[in-house]
């Protein structure tokens, strides 16, 4: 069942104390809690005021590019300190206490990986660092991602999908119950997209705390139960991601439609009741219609032009973008 | 599906100086890492031109040219490879994102670069005395020679740890305090790996040039313990500067 949305973050100053009972933002059973966090690098402020957290389970993290996603991942593993609030993973600080990382690992978004290595290799070394003692552990989890065939290759000649994977296959066999990644799937794909979703969701449903960033909405959508949304480095929204989506639904959307005879178009489409309102853009020659329910305007498209003899050159939605559709949210 | 086979863990010391052996140094390093150790060669065949006798002429050559700079370039490329590199790349997180106590890290990158110092540098400013035609000075000069890169990578590593343009605050510590402001302050040359790698080479020399002995300075084993005690204060604070590390992406 879907959480209730938080929508949108309250401005500073204004924020009150949140009820972590109520508040999407937060959840019971948190083994990761952001409390207040501030970052920021010289006059560029990553994260503001930023106060969440995650438990078990699959949590997206949403944003588009420069929203503060990797800058809190990479504070909550403890790669950057917080210049305001604090992180804590299990109650512990991970930038004091290196006993932290035993169980906690973190795919980072970079195309690096260590020179000279195989996979194999490399997922060992990262196995004696974290004492695993099953033997085995290694050949497992380079299965798991599908790379025993390369086992024995060098990773710096992967291509990035597969430096994705090898990454993964390091941070699965140090059987992390904070597993933190930042893009997991770029460059990977469609069937390794299919395989390592199913592999997150799977680790979320064993108990593993897994939060997985993504700019890709449909991405985060078919992995994640619950998702978070940065925006400018401050919580744009926070619940279940199909109350993201009803909710981004029920924002004016804005559809460009190109045809021989706009006006008479346009005349036909004033009638339907999805229709909020209609203007013309003379520079590109066309209809831009607004529409709370952009799927009935794009059924009955086709229909209204075929009855007036109406020519469709192009209908293409304005706002579709990921962006776009963060603007609507913080708006 | 095979059952587990739990053994007892493999040392994460161990693991780390294999890393740093396997990884940290791919064949660019090396080249790099060999291209001041064949100058060290060449500068042995220089003192060949030199018009006195072989010992002497080695020495002076040597004091400048493989102390005052074949060492700490090659020891420059070491230092940076082992943990600087890494930072840069962004492939220091895998180590650094594990329980691994800072003080193993440091130690094992520090032991790796160490090994990798001696066998290219210190054998190799030994070859360049047996070049010059000087036997008696290949001892020291490979003594004086391990003794600094090792203090030198350690003093490399340490930089490593505070600031991301390792290289350039690493030649600047080279070139501008200890090869400038050591030439004129002996304090700061009591410090300087250059300065006490080269009072070790001439304290060992039966017949050392009386010009090469500097006032102030300990000479040979006392220059090897004063190169010990900054590798050692160098070691303590990239593992507190370790502990603090900011990393960032490589993109970042």
């Amino acid at each position: 069942m879907d959480a209730p949305m938080h929508w949108p973050a309250p401005m500073p100053g204004t924020a009150a104390t949140p009820d972590r009972s109520t508040d999407p933002a937060f959840v019971a059973d948190a083994t990761v809690e952001v409390a207040q966090v501030s970052v920021w690098f010289g006059a560029k402020v990553a994260l503001s005021e930023l106060s969440c957290s995650f438990g078990p389970g699959v949590t997206g993290l949403l944003g588009p590019n420069g929203a503060g996603k990797t800058t809190l991942m990479r504070a909550m593993v403890g790669l950057v300190d917080v210049n305001q609030g604090a992180v804590r993973v299990d109650g512990r600080d991970p930038r004091r206490d290196r006993s932290v990382h035993e169980r906690m690992a973190l795919v980072p978004e970079d195309e690096a990986v260590p020179g000279g290595l195989t996979a194999r290799r490399f997922v060992q070394y990262v196995a004696d660092l974290h004492r695993v003692t099953d033997r085995s552990a290694v050949d497992r989890v380079l299965h798991e991602v599908g790379l025993v065939d390369a086992a024995d290759r060098r990773v710096d000649g992967f291509s990035k999908g597969m430096r994705q994977r090898t990454k993964v296959a390091a941070a699965l066999v140090t059987d992390p119950t904070v597993l933190v990644l930042d893009e997991p799937l770029n460059g990977a794909d469609p069937v390794q997209r299919q395989h390592l979703i199913a592999l997150f969701k799977q680790l979320g449903a064993r108990g593993c705390t897994v939060v997985v960033s993504s700019h890709v909405l449909n991405e985060v959508e078919r992995m994640a139960e619950r998702v978070i949304v940065l925006m400018h480095g401050r919580l744009a929204a926070a619940g279940g991601q199909r109350a993201i989506r009803d909710a981004l639904d029920d924002r004016p959307r804005h559809v460009l439609v190109r045809a021989d005879q706009p006006r008479r178009l346009a005349a036909a489409l004033v009638g339907l009741d999805s229709v909020a309102g209609i203007t013309f853009d003379a520079g590109r020659n066309a209809l831009v219609v607004q529409t709370l329910q952009a799927r009935d305007v794009a059924t009955a498209l086709p229909r209204l032009a075929r009855e007036a003899s109406i020519r469709l050159f192009e209908v293409r939605a304005l706002d579709d973008s990921l962006e776009s559709l963060f603007r609507e949210l913080v708006r | 599906m095979t059952a587990p086979t739990a053994q007892r863990p493999r040392s994460r010391f161990v693991a780390i100086l294999r890393y740093t052996l396997q990884s940290c140094l791919p064949p660019k390093r090396w080249a790099a890492i060999l291209l001041p150790c064949v100058g060290a060669i060449l500068f042995g065949l220089l003192s060949r031109a030199v018009g006195s006798s072989a010992d002497r002429a080695f020495a002076n050559v040597a004091a400048e040219g493989i102390f005052g700079l074949a060492v700490p370039i090659a020891a420059l490329v070491i230092g940076d490879s082992v943990l600087g590199a890494e930072v840069r790349a962004g492939t220091f997180h895998f180590t650094w994102l594990s329980p691994a106590p800072t003080w193993q890290i440091v130690l094992g990158r520090w032991l790796g670069g160490s090994v990798v110092a001696l066998v290219t540098i210190a054998p190799t400013c030994a070859l360049a005395a047996l070049v010059a035609g000087s036997p008696s000075s290949a001892g020291p000069a490979f003594v004086a020679a391990a003794a600094g890169s090792i203090s030198y990578v350690a003093l490399f590593i340490a930089i490593g740890c505070i600031t991301r343009r390792t290289a350039v605050w690493s030649l600047a510590v080279v070139f501008l305090v200890e090869r400038l402001l050591g030439a004129a302050l002996t304090g700061i040359a009591q410090l300087s790996p250059t300065w006490e790698s080269r009072a070790a080479f001439v304290g060992m020399l039966d017949d050392a040039p009386s010009r090469l002995v500097r006032e102030g300075i300990p000479q040979g084993a006392s220059a090897i313990g004063r190169l010990a005690i900054v590798t050692l204060v160098a070691l303590v604070v990239a593992h507190w500067r370790m502990r603090r590390m900011q990393l960032s992406g490589a993109s970042d």
